[in-house]
């Protein structure tokens, strides 16, 4: 290195030192930063249940429309098969009533017909349709994920 | 780190334009004052990361520091960061009593400063203790049953005491909840407060003590752009260290208190209070856990006021003539504070 | 220059942090488990996935590990996550056992409800001991009688219901014995009843408490652990502590075997002693009962109080037949056991022997032609038989016992 440079080295050495420092500063701020996430994103409650059982299909006879409280959910045995309707409310997710021709949402007065769709009220999209499966054995499953 | 000199920012202007450059050399402060604030910035910090996973509450307690230990992404972290920035505030803190009593500074006008210092180690010695119950965990055993029953030994006042600071007939839920609350918040508030008024008065009592200018033999000053420079060094270098002390050494933990929990054989305060639980085990819980830890913090508080004071122009320096019987009788006490805690940890030290 | 400092500050301060990522890379990714029983999650699996399940009636998804095991759920380091499990590596020690096995009221609880399982084995004599002390106690003059007073640990019993029941047994504490055989019974012959450690040596492998029979670990070598529960439990097991070898009442000494018997028949049993087919080629467990292994609920002083089984329990005699009993619900004991240890496929409506007090011989059925048939509980193997009445027999009518049958139907060896 020629010591003689003069002013201009200086100040180039002055800069790199500075950038230098920034960079370092720049990055322990992005690497705590990234640890900040992670440690808040950490999610200690576990996860809600999605599968529900329900039972033989044979205490569902077709037609009927039996409330399965735990799922907050409507089994329908249709002539096509075993088919649910959520009752979380697809406006703002409160849980619908069910009423004599269908359905009402206590919340901001969302109506919905016997199969889900909507009738009145904020809501836009139909009440969600749930898949229910039988296993072999003739059990019913009904999956709310 | 281009400061405007005309327009400083608000965290330069915390500090006075210039200082006396010999009194702000490291090896004059130890910089243990200003390390003492940098640790309970860190402290605030970590807590709060830390208040995201604890749960105040005897069940629950020790299990959420179990998960933010071993299932949180950096909780290990968050939580050894805690712990070890807790203990090193104590020593720092010390270190600074040590040191300005070693350099005389706390000779009129700051004498009241030096008070409100020892209130703040009283403080951070409460923040400790209260955060140290909160693991609620067998190794916190002690403090909870030995510790609130020392309370209970006042006389006349004993008893209301215990029932305020336990919320109840014995510690458990009441206990934890109000030990949460004090710590989190009550005495927090409190030392923010009483260190704010700390700084303040360092400021109004004309800055790091230093000999009047005609004493001066250095009279060369630095800036407060120099000065926010080395406070900055010194911030960084301590979060580097605390984060390589905290990734070696794990903060203890231990199984929960639960119905049934054994009481350890032998069952320990926290390391700063190891002292009082060996003289304890001289006598009558009053005397030797009250009053006689009582009388050795009215010892301190008395030094500015029954002591001699070093003359001003000693000032600056450590160990002028004018207060060796104040330095004399505090390495007497620390070193028999020493003794007494290290007897505290040899099986011997009991009487038959 | 002080820019330079700063520099290397921050570049310390980006490098623990650089080491603090590692670290935290360097940590297990916890594995976690929600049991349905508890509905609290336990992170045991992040070490311990490749245990395999202890048994088919007892799924980890159900149960989970800290249910019986106790220890602490989330924790990840390994001596505090096991700083609070019960019994060590075996919970089902009888210190700790009301807590693991019987928690919940699983495997505790009353004779109604068939789940007095601790405490049938608790006041079993397989547990106290009681006999053994009771009959060398009484043999060395420190009682009078032949009735225990003490067992290994004191042990209580409210609900006496057989008439040799007793109310209560204090502690054997040969400290306060004053026969030295007595003593000297203490010294060498305790190392058998449930909660004695056993003998180091393969041929003693077993562990305490309920794990004692229902773990097998015989000839295994203790220090690997074994993570097995079973009702089928082969004769090996019961000979961790049955058939080790000889007793010397005078010197008060025990004289172990030292051979390693191979063939059941000749090598296993005492060469005096006579044996029938059924005796060398079933498990122990195809004929003693419940009963009779775990205890009936009350103290005994000897085990010929609780031992019933004879070869006419399965075989009547000649002018009985067994006693029998057709499976009528879902409920039946038959059916339950049936299907914990499935050798047999029992069905409602199948008719299964019984003993004289009741305890259904779950492996056995009746047949067609009126014969039977028994499945190994630990083999599986299938035997056939018939009663004795209308058969060959020579047995005189007044002796039926199990001696008696001994006397024609034992094997020269």
């Amino acid at each position: 290195m020629n010591k003689k440079q003069g002013p201009v080295s200086k100040l180039h050495r002055r800069d790199f030192i500075m950038v230098a420092l920034k960079g370092t500063l720049g990055l322990s701020s992005t690497l705590g930063l990234i640890g900040l996430i992670r440690f808040l994103g950490y999610q200690s409650d576990p996860a809600p249940q999605t599968e529900f059982e329900l039972g033989p299909a044979s205490n569902f006879p077709p037609g009927s429309r039996t409330p399965v409280p735990e799922a907050q959910a409507v089994l329908y045995h249709m002539p096509a098969g075993f088919i649910a309707l959520s009752l979380v409310c697809p406006h703002l997710g409160c849980v619908i009533n069910s009423v004599e021709q269908g359905y009402a949402c206590p919340c901001h007065g969302s109506r919905f017909d016997a199969q889900g769709q909507v009738l009145n009220g904020p809501a836009r999209e139909p009440m969600r349709v749930l898949r229910v499966e039988q296993t072999p054995g003739g059990q019913l499953i009904l999956y709310t994920g | 780190m281009k400061a405007n000199p005309t327009r400083p920012s608000f965290f330069h202007h915390l500090h006075p334009p210039t200082i006396p450059a010999p009194q702000a050399r490291f090896r004059y402060t130890l910089g243990a004052g200003g390390l003492s604030v940098y640790l309970v910035l860190l402290l605030v910090i970590t807590g709060i990361l830390e208040m995201f996973f604890y749960v105040p509450s005897p069940g629950e307690a020790a299990e959420s520091v179990q998960t933010l230990a071993f299932l949180v992404p950096y909780g290990w972290l968050v939580r050894n960061l805690h712990y070890w920035a807790a203990q090193l505030l104590v020593v720092v803190a010390i270190i600074h009593l040590l040191r300005v009593v070693f350099t005389g500074a706390y000779a009129p006008p700051r004498r009241f400063n030096y008070l409100l210092g020892l209130a703040l180690l009283l403080l951070s010695l409460l923040l400790d203790f209260t955060g140290y119950v909160l693991r609620w965990d067998e190794g916190v055993q002690w403090a909870l049953v030995a510790g609130t029953n020392l309370v209970k030994s006042i006389p006349i006042l004993g008893e209301g005491l215990y029932r305020l600071v336990v919320g109840g007939t014995q510690p458990g839920p009441a206990a934890l909840i109000r030990f949460y609350a004090w710590h989190i918040f009550g005495l927090t508030l409190a030392l923010v407060g009483v260190g704010a008024w700390h700084l303040f008065r360092v400021r109004r009592d004309g800055g790091i003590a230093v000999p009047p200018p005609e004493a001066r033999r250095d009279a060369s000053r630095i800036s407060r752009f120099e000065l926010v420079r080395r406070e900055a060094l010194a911030a960084i270098l301590a979060t580097a260290v605390l984060i390589v002390v905290a990734s070696i050494l794990p903060a203890p933990i231990a199984p929960p208190i639960r119905e049934g929990s054994p009481l350890a054989a032998e069952a320990r305060p926290p390391w700063f209070f190891l002292w009082v639980q060996q003289l304890l085990k001289w006598g009558d819980p009053f005397i030797f856990g009250v009053l006689i830890p009582v009388m050795v913090i009215v010892l301190l508080a008395g030094i500015p006021y029954w002591l001699p004071n070093p003359r001003p122009d000693e000032l600056g320096r450590w160990f002028p003539a004018g207060n060796r019987a104040a330095s004399l009788l505090l390495v007497i006490l620390v070193i028999i504070l020493l003794l007494l805690t290290i007897l505290a940890l040899s099986p011997l030290s009991t009487f038959p | 220059m002080q820019t330079i400092r700063l520099f290397l500050a921050s570049l310390l301060l980006c490098l623990s942090l650089l080491g603090a990522a590692w670290l935290q890379s360097r940590q297990p990714r916890p594995v976690s488990l929600l049991p349905t029983l508890t509905g609290q999650v336990e992170y045991c699996l992040t070490c311990h996935a490749d245990l395999p399940e202890i048994s088919p009636s007892h799924p980890v998804e159900t149960f989970g590990c800290v249910l019986c095991h106790g220890g602490e759920r989330l924790a990840l380091d390994a001596d505090l996550a096991h700083s609070t499990m019960r019994g060590g590596r075996n919970p089902s020690e009888f210190a700790v056992v009301e807590a693991s096995c019987g928690s919940g009221d699983c495997h505790s609880g009353t004779a109604q409800d068939q789940r007095d399982h601790i405490q049938r084995a608790v006041t079993s004599v397989q547990g106290t001991y009681a006999g053994a002390i009771a009959s060398i106690r009484f043999t060395y003059g420190a009682q009078s009688d032949q009735t225990a007073r003490l067992g290994v640990y004191p042990v209580q019993d409210d609900h006496l219901t057989t008439a040799t029941g007793l109310a209560s047994l204090g502690t054997f504490d040969p400290s306060q014995e004053s026969s030295p055989s007595v003593k000297a019974f203490a010294d060498y012959c305790l190392d058998c009843h449930l909660s004695a450690e056993p003998l180091p040596g393969a041929q003693y492998a077993r562990l305490t408490g309920c794990a004692a029979c229902h773990t097998p670990t015989a000839n295994t070598d203790l220090d690997q652990p074994v993570h097995h529960l079973t009702t089928a439990i082969p004769y090996t097991q019961c000979n961790t502590c049955h058939n080790r070898g000889n007793y010397d009442l005078r010197q008060m000494q025990f004289h172990p075997r030292t051979d390693q018997p191979v063939d059941r028949l000749h090598d296993y049993y005492q060469p005096i002693a006579q044996f029938v087919r059924c005796e060398w080629t079933l498990d122990c467990v195809d004929c003693h009962t419940r009963f009779e292994a775990m205890g009936d609920g009350d103290i005994h002083s000897n085990k010929k109080e609780i031992q019933y089984i004879q070869c006419r329990t399965c075989h009547g005699t000649l002018d009985e037949l067994p006693l029998t009993r057709t499976i009528a619900g879902q409920d039946d004991l038959a059916l339950r056991m049936a299907f914990l240890n499935p050798v047999i496929d029992l069905k409602v409506g199948d008719t299964v022997l019984v003993t004289e007090q009741g305890e259904p011989l779950w492996n056995t059925r009746q047949l067609a032609d009126g014969a039977f048939e028994l499945f190994g509980k630990a083999t599986g193997q299938r035997f056939t038989f018939r009663p004795v009445m209308g058969t060959a027999c020579e047995q005189k009518l007044d002796q039926q016992e199990s001696r008696d049958c001994h006397e024609c139907h034992s094997v020269k060896r």
